[in-house]
C-alpha cells in the first residue's frame, strides 16, 4: 500500500470512528423500561418518505406535523420535538425498519407518526411493538394491515384514516347507485395504495353485476394517451386511484381530448382542488372539506400562515390529528405516572383509549375496539364544480 | 379502425419526442462512441426551465403574450439552457477522461446524471409540475383541430409532431450542409485523421453536444405540455431514448429518427393491443433480442475494429 | 516482493563508472549499467526515508490475511462497545455493502465488465430466499439447504445474462444489462398475476419469511424488546470473511490472472489464446453468485422482501463504494463500502451531516495542500472571511443573519455565527446560491496557481452557506448528490480509487 493510501485509510478509520461514536452516544439506553421524565424534551418521530418519488406525501405531512406539535406542544403542556425520519419509497419498505432500530435505540422517542406507506408498516411494525412504541400512522391504508387472519401490522399500530376497505366499497356503491354505472374501468398503478384500493372496489362492482375491466400502468407514467384508448367509448366511470392529483388532472383532459364520455373517479389521493378541477369528475375523501368545517378554520389559517406557499392537500391534516392522539396520550401517560413515563408501552395503553371530542377532520374521534381503526369512520365524495371547487354529494 | 387511428396518432406523438431525445445520443455516441447517461437528465431540466419560464410569463392561466409566442419563448429558452448544461457536462465530466479507459466516462455519466436528477429534486421538490397546457386559452390547444374519422386530432398534438419534425429537419440541415456539420460527420468516421486534416476536435464535440442538448430541452418542453414532468423522470426517458438509437442504428441520424417513431408506435400498439401492464417488458424483451441479433440497428454499420 | 536486502550483491552494485554516468546525465535519466539496476531507479527514489518509510515497508510485507483478521476482529468487538441496536444495525449493513461490492469488483474490476443489472442478481437472490422459505408456497426448507441453492440460482442467472457479452463489447453490454434490470423490476413489481398465478406477490412483496436455522438453532432477528439480533451481524460477518478468501484464492490463481489480461486488453487476450467467452461469463456468474447468497442474509434478517428494495439508486451506491476503493482491488472496495455506508448513514440526520461536511472539506483540503503554509491561508483565510462578510450581513440587514440552523448542537451554533443563516429564504435564494457554488467549483478546476487558491477561500464560504441553508434541510436528496458528485470526481481525479492500481491505457 502507498503512503497516501494508508493515510487516507488511517484519516477514513478515525473519522468513521468518530461518527459512530457520536451516532452511538447519542442513541442512550437500550431497554425499554427506563423511565423518561416529562419535563425534558420528548421526541415525536415522524416516519414516511420526505424525499423521492413519494416525498409529496411526506413533505405535507410534515408541515402540519411540525404545526401540530408548535401548537399541540403548549396546549398540552410538553415539550415535545419532532424528529423527522426519511423513508424514501426508492429505497423499499425495508428502510423503516433500519430506521426504526435508531428510534427503538432513543429512549427519548416516545411514539412515532407513521410508518407512513404501508409496506413499512409491514416491516417495522413487529419491532416497534416489541419495544412497546405506539405507531400512529396517517397514511397506511392496507385493509390487511389490521383485518383478517394474516395481518401485517401488531397491536400498537393505529391509523387515523380508514382504510381501503371503507374507501372502496363506498366508491363502488356510490357508482352503481347513484351515478348508474354499468361499465366501469378500475386502474392501478403496480404499488401498494392503488392495488389494494382497485381491488377493494372491484370486488364490490363486480357483487353489483357491473362490468369491470382492470387496467394496470406503472407509477411514473405521466401521458396515458394509450391508456385512455383503452378506455371503450361506452363506459360510464373510470375508477383512478391514484397519488398524484395532476395525474388525474392529465388524465381526465386526456379523456376529453379523445372523445371519451367516461367521468374520472379519483380516491383520496387526488383530492386537491388545487391540481385536479376537470368539471364533471368526482373525488372521494375521509373527511368533508376541512376549509368547511367551522372548528377547523382557525387551525388551517394558523397552518397557512406558517406555510404561505403549500397548497392545502388531503395528506397534511391527518399528520395534524395523528399528533394529537400522540400528545394527548403522551400527556395521560405522564399524568398517570406522575410526571415520567415508566414504560413507552403505557403510551399506547392511552392511545387505544382516546376519546376526542372535536378533531380537525370534523366531529369526535375514537379507535374502534375490535381493530385499531377509527370507528365509524366514513368516507366522503364530492363532484367538481365547473368552476373547479368541490361539492360534497354523498 | 377508429382505435388504430387514434393509437398512431399516440404512436407519433410519443415517436417524435423519444426521437429528439435519441438525436442526442445518436450526435455524442457517433463522434466520442460515449453513452451520455445524463442525456435523460438533461431532457427533464429542459422541462423543468420551461416551467420556469412559463411562470414567469404569467402561467397558463394568465399569460402575458400570446399563445404561439408563448410557446416558443418556453421552448426557446429550455433548448439555450440544455445547451449550456450540456456543453458543460461535456467541459467537466467527458473531455478529462477522452483517453481513459472506456469505462471511466460511462462511469462518470452515470454520476452526472444521478447528481442533476437529485440537484433538481433538492433545489424545486419532488412533486410533479403541471404545465396545464389544457388552460391556455381556454382549452384551444385540446378542443380545436381537424377529424380523421371519429378520431380527433387536437392542436396541441399537431404543434407537438410539427415541431419535432422540423427541428429534426433544421438538425439535418446543419449536419449536412454547414461545415461544422461535415466535421462532425468527418470526426465520427475517423478522428484521428480529421485531426490530421485540420479540424478542430474539440469545437466540433463542443458543437455535438450543443446540438443533441438543445434538442434534448426542446423535447423536454414538448413532453411536458402533455403530462406532467417531475425531477425523477430522466432516468425512464434517458432509457426510452437510447432504446430509440439503438434500435435505430446508434451513431446514425437517419436512425434516431427512425427508432424514435418505431419505438413510438411499438409502446403505443403493445399497450392498445395487448396490455399497459406487460407492454414495458415485452418492448425490453424485444430490444434485448434485437441487440442480440443486430447491435448496430437498422441503420448503423457494424462495427469492424482492425487491429 | 523481495526487499533489496534479497538480491545478490553483484546486482545490487553498480558497475564501475555507472554512478558518475548516471548522475553526469541527470538523476532521472540513467546512461549506463545493468538493466535490472537502472529499472529500479525510480523505485529507489520513492523510497521515503525516516521513520514514515519504514513504517511504510514494513507495513507493506503485511500478508492481506492478517489485514483481514484485524478487520474482523474489530467488527466482532463492534457489539461489545456500542450497545445500541441502531449501530449494530448499521453495521450489519455495512457488511451486506461489503459483500454486494467485493461481487461487483470481480465483474468491473477483474473482469472489465460494465455490469449495469448487478443489483437484479441481489433481488434474484432475496426473491428465491423468499420463496424458498416462507408461505408463499409453503415451502420451508432448512438454510443450510437454501443457501446453496441460491447461490447456484444465482451462478446460473448471471452466466445466463453474461451469454450476449460474448458477441456485444463495453457500452452495448452495459444496455443489455441495464434492460435485464428493468426486466427483473417489472416481473417483480407485476408477478402477482402471472396466468392468475401470484409468484412474486406484485407490490405487496412477501412478507413472513424464515429466520436462518442453523442446525437446528433458531437465529431470531430481533430481541424481545425489538433491537436488532446481533447474531446476524456475525453471521453475515463469517459469510464475508468466507467470500473474501475465497474470492482472494480466486484471484491468485491462473483464472485471476487470465481475468486482468483481459481487463487490460481483450483484444491481445484473445489473442494469446485466452478462453475470453469463458472468462467472462465466469466472472459474471460469480459476481451473481455471491451478489444472490449476500441476498439471502440480507432478506432473513428483514423478513420481508419488496419489489422496491431494488432500485436504481441502491446500484449507483454500490457502483461508488467499488470506484471509491478501487476497482479490482479487494482491500479497497471493503473500504469503499465502509466509507459510503457510514457516510450514508450518517446524512440521515441534519446535525450529524453538518459535521460530516466540515470534516470531509478539512480531509479534502489536507489531501490536497498536505502541510504546508498554503493550508494554513486557506484555512485562516476562510474563517477569516466569513466572520468578515457575516458581520457586514447583519449590519445590513438584521434578518439576514438572525435565522437558526437546524438540528443545532454545539457545531450548529458555532456554524451559525459564521455562516449567514437569514431568517427566511427568498424562493430564488436557494438555486441561485447552489448553481453558484457549482459554477464556481467548476471554475475552480480551470485556473491554477495562486489564483484557485484565492478563489477557494469564497467558494469554501459559499458551500458552508448552501450547505446550511439548502442542504441540511434535505439530507435524502443531499446523500445522493454526495454520491453522484464522488463518482465523477473519482473518475477525473483519481479513477483507480484509494487503493486501486494506476492502469495506463496504450492506445
Amino acid at each position: 500500500m502507498k503512503v497516501r493510501g494508508l493515510a487516507v485509510l488511517a484519516l477514513a478509520a478515525l473519522g468513521a470512528a468518530a461518527l459512530a461514536a457520536t451516532a452511538g452516544a447519542g442513541s442512550s439506553g437500550v431497554t425499554s423500561s427506563q423511565a423518561v421524565s416529562c419535563k425534558s424534551a420528548l421526541k415525536l418521530a415522524l416516519v414516511t418518505p420526505l424525499t423521492g418519488g413519494g416525498g409529496f406525501i411526506g413533505q405535507e405531512q410534515l408541515s402540519w406535523a411540525k404545526y401540530g406539535v408548535k401548537n399541540l406542544s403548549k396546549k398540552y403542556g410538553l415539550k415535545v420535538q419532532l424528529v423527522q425520519v426519511d423513508t424514501p419509497v426508492e429505497k423499499g419498505p425495508g428502510e423503516a425498519l433500519v430506521v426504526s432500530q435508531k428510534l427503538i435505540s432513543d429512549q427519548k422517542v416516545v411514539a412515532v407518526i407513521g410508518p407512513a406507506t404501508s409496506g413499512g408498516v409491514a416491516s417495522a411494525s413487529q419491532a416497534l411493538t416489541a419495544a412497546g412504541i405506539a405507531q400512529i400512522s396517517p397514511s397506511a391504508t392496507r385493509t390487511s394491515l389490521t383485518k383478517g387472519a394474516n395481518r401485517e401490522a401488531t397491536s400498537s399500530f393505529f391509523r387515523v384514516v380508514p382504510g381501503d376497505y371503507v374507501q372502496g366499497p363506498t366508491d363502488a356503491t356510490y357508482m352503481v347507485d347513484k351515478l348508474n354505472a354499468k361499465k366501469v374501468v378500475v386502474i392501478d398503478f403496480q404499488e401498494p395504495y392503488s392495488v389494494g384500493l382497485a381491488d377493494a372496489a372491484e370486488v364490490v362492482l363486480k357483487k353489483k353485476g357491473v362490468s369491470v375491466s382492470r387496467q394496470s400502468t406503472s407509477v411514473n407514467t405521466t401521458d396515458f394517451s394509450s391508456l385512455v384508448t383503452r378506455v371503450p367509448g361506452d363506459a360510464d366511470v373510470v375508477f383512478f386511484p391514484s397519488q398524484q392529483p395532476s395525474d388525474a388532472q392529465t388524465f381526465a383532459q386526456q379523456l376529453l381530448e379523445q372523445g371519451k364520455k367516461a367521468k374520472v373517479f379519483g380516491g383520496d389521493g387526488t383530492n386537491s382542488p388545487d391540481q385536479f378541477k376537470v368539471a364533471g369528475s368526482y373525488v372521494s375523501n375521509f373527511a368533508p372539506d376541512i376549509s368547511g368545517i367551522a372548528s377547523s378554520k382557525a387551525l388551517i389559517d394558523g397552518w397557512k400562515k406558517d406555510n404561505p406557499k403549500a397548497t392545502l392537500g388531503s395528506f397534511g391534516p391527518p399528520a395534524y390529528l395523528a399528533v394529537e392522539v400522540a400528545l394527548n396520550a403522551i400527556k395521560k401517560a405522564c399524568d398517570a405516572g406522575k410526571g415520567q413515563i415508566k414504560n413507552r408501552k403505557d403510551v399506547v395503553k392511552h392511545v387505544k383509549k382516546i376519546n376526542l371530542k372535536t378533531s380537525i377532520l370534523g366531529g369526535p374521534f375514537r379507535f374502534s375496539t375490535k381493530s385499531n381503526d377509527p370507528l365509524n369512520a366514513k368516507f366522503y365524495i364530492f363532484q367538481i364544480q365547473s368552476n373547479g371547487t368541490y361539492k360534497l354529494v354523498s | 379502425m377508429d382505435t388504430f387511428t387514434q393509437l398512431t396518432l399516440n404512436g407519433l406523438t410519443l415517436g417524435s419526442v423519444y426521437a429528439l431525445i435519441a438525436l442526442g445520443y445518436s450526435l455524442v455516441y457517433g463522434i466520442l462512441k460515449l453513452l451520455n447517461f445524463a442525456h435523460g437528465d438533461v431532457f427533464m431540466v429542459g422541462s423543468f426551465i420551461g416551467f420556469g419560464t412559463l411562470q414567469l410569463l404569467g402561467g397558463s392561466t394568465d399569460p402575458v403574450v400570446p399563445i404561439w409566442l408563448l410557446l416558443t419563448l418556453i421552448t426557446l429558452t429550455a433548448m439555450a439552457g440544455c445547451a449550456v448544461l450540456g456543453v458543460a457536462i461535456e467541459r467537466f465530466a467527458y473531455r478529462p477522461l477522452r483517453d481513459a479507459p472506456r469505462i471511466a466516462p460511462l462511469i462518470s455519466a452515470l454520476g452526472v446524471s444521478f447528481f442533476l436528477a437529485y440537484s433538481m429534486q433538492l433545489l424545486f421538490g419532488a412533486e410533479q409540475r403541471d404545465y396545464d397546457a389544457f388552460s391556455l386559452g381556454n382549452g384551444v390547444l385540446f378542443l380545436e383541430g381537424f377529424n380523421i374519422g371519429n378520431v380527433r386530432v387536437p392542436l396541441l398534438r399537431i404543434v407537438i409532431i410539427v415541431s419535432a419534425f422540423v427541428l429534426m429537419a433544421v438538425l439535418w440541415v446543419l449536419v449536412t450542409r454547414t461545415r461544422t456539420g461535415k466535421a462532425m460527420q468527418a470526426t465520427s468516421i475517423d478522428r484521428e485523421a480529421a485531426a490530421m486534416m485540420g479540424i478542430d476536435i474539440d469545437r466540433v464535440i463542443v458543437f455535438a453536444f450543443v446540438l443533441g442538448s438543445a434538442l434534448a430541452g426542446a423535447a423536454g418542453v414538448l413532453f411536458a405540455l402533455r403530462a406532467p414532468t417531475f425531477a425523477s423522470i430522466g432516468f425512464l426517458a434517458g432509457l426510452k431514448g437510447f432504446t430509440a438509437a439503438v434500435i435505430g442504428g446508434i451513431g446514425s441520424i437517419p436512425g434516431a429518427m427512425a427508432g424514435g417513431l418505431i419505438l413510438g408506435f411499438a409502446e403505443a400498439y403493445t399497450q392498445g393491443y395487448i396490455s399497459t401492464k406487460w407492454s414495458d417488458l415485452l418492448v425490453f424483451v424485444i430490444l434485448i433480442l434485437f441487440m442480440l441479433f443486430r447491435p448496430q440497428g437498422l441503420f448503423g454499420k457494424a462495427d469492424i475494429r482492425k487491429v | 516482493m523481495s526487499g533489496p536486502s534479497d538480491w545478490d550483491d553483484s546486482l545490487t552494485t553498480p558497475l564501475e563508472g555507472a554512478a558518475e554516468a548516471s548522475a553526469a546525465e541527470g538523476p532521472t535519466s540513467p546512461a549506463v549499467g545493468r538493466d535490472e539496476w537502472v529499472a529500479r531507479h525510480g523505485e529507489r527514489r520513492a523510497i521515503r526515508g525516516g521513520l514514515l518509510g519504514t513504517l511504510e515497508q514494513r507495513l507493506a510485507v503485511v500478508p492481506w490475511w492478517a489485514w483481514l483478521t484485524l478487520f474482523a476482529g474489530i467488527v466482532c468487538l463492534l457489539p461489545v462497545g456500542f450497545e445500541s441496536g441502531y449501530v449494530r444495525r448499521v453495521a450489519f449493513d455495512t457488511v451486506v455493502f461489503m459483500l454486494l461490492a467485493l461481487a461487483l469488483n470481480i465483474v468491473v474490476g477483474w473482469g472489465g465488465l460494465l455490469d449495469l443489472g448487478f443489483v437484479a442478481f441481489f433481488g434474484i437472490g432475496a426473491y428465491t430466499y423468499a420463496l424458498l422459505s416462507s408461505d408463499q408456497y409453503d415451502i420451508h426448507l432448512p438454510t443450510l439447504v437454501v443457501i446453496p441453492i441460491v447461490a447456484v440460482v444465482g451462478g446460473i442467472v448471471g452466466w445466463l445474462v453474461g451469454l450476449p457479452s460474448r458477441r456485444l463489447t463495453g457500452d452495448y453490454l452495459a444496455i443489455v444489462t441495464l434492460f435485464f434490470f428493468q426486466v427483473f423490476l417489472t416481473f417483480t413489481n407485476n408477478g402477482d398475476n402471472v396466468f392468475g398465478e401470484s409468484i412474486t406477490n406484485g407490490p405487496n412483496g412477501i412478507l413472513n419469511i424464515d429466520e436462518f436455522k442453523i442446525f437446528g438453532w433458531d437465529i431470531s432477528r430481533s430481541t424481545s424488546e425489538g433491537l436488532f439480533g446481533v447474531e446476524y451481524l456475525y453471521v453475515a460477518l463469517g459469510l464475508f470473511v468466507l467470500v473474501y478468501v475465497g474470492l482472494h484464492l480466486l484471484n491468485d490463481s491462473r483464472t485471476g490472472r487470465a481475468w486482468r489480461s483481459l481487463r487490460e486488453d481483450p483484444l491481445a487476450a484473445e489473442l494469446m489464446g485466452m478462453p475470453v467467452n469463458r472468462l467472462k461469463l465466469m466472472a459474471f456468474a460469480f459476481g451473481a453468485s455471491v451478489a444472490a447468497t449476500t441476498g439471502t442474509v440480507a432478506t432473513a434478517l428483514n423478513g420481508s422482501v419488496f419489489p422496491q428494495n431494488f432500485e436504481f439508486p441502491l446500484l449507483i451506491t454500490i457502483y461508488t463504494m467499488v470506484i471509491l476503493g478501487g476497482a479490482g482491488s479487494q482491500a479497497g472496495v471493503v473500504l469503499g463500502a465502509v466509507i459510503v455506508s457510514v457516510l450514508l448513514e450518517v446524512l440521515r440526520d441534519p446535525g450529524d451531516a453538518r459535521g460530516v461536511f466540515y470534516v470531509a472539506i478539512l480531509l479534502a483540503l489536507v489531501a490536497v495542500f498536505r502541510a504546508s503554509w498554503q493550508l494554513v491561508a486557506v484555512l485562516g483565510g476562510t474563517v477569516v472571511f466569513g466572520i468578515a462578510a457575516h458581520l457586514v450581513a447583519g449590519g445590513i440587514d438584521d434578518r439576514w443573519t438572525s435565522g437558526s440552523v437546524e438540528a443545532s448542537g454545539r457545531l450548529g451554533e458555532w456554524a451559525s455565527d459564521w455562516v449567514i443563516v437569514p431568517a427566511s429564504l427568498a424562493g430564488w435564494v436557494p438555486a441561485v446560491s447552489y448553481i453558484g457554488l457549482v459554477a464556481l467549483a467548476l471554475v475552480l478546476t480551470l485556473v491554477h496557481g495562486w489564483l484557485r487558491t484565492a478563489l477557494l477561500v469564497p467558494t469554501l464560504y459559499l458551500a458552508a452557506f448552501v450547505w446550511e441553508n439548502v442542504m441540511v434541510a434535505h439530507p435524502e436528496s443531499t446523500r445522493y448528490i454526495v454520491l453522484g458528485a464522488v463518482l465523477v470526481a473519482m473518475m477525473v481525479a483519481r479513477p483507480q480509487g484509494l487503493l486501486g492500481e494506476k492502469r495506463v491505457e496504450i492506445v
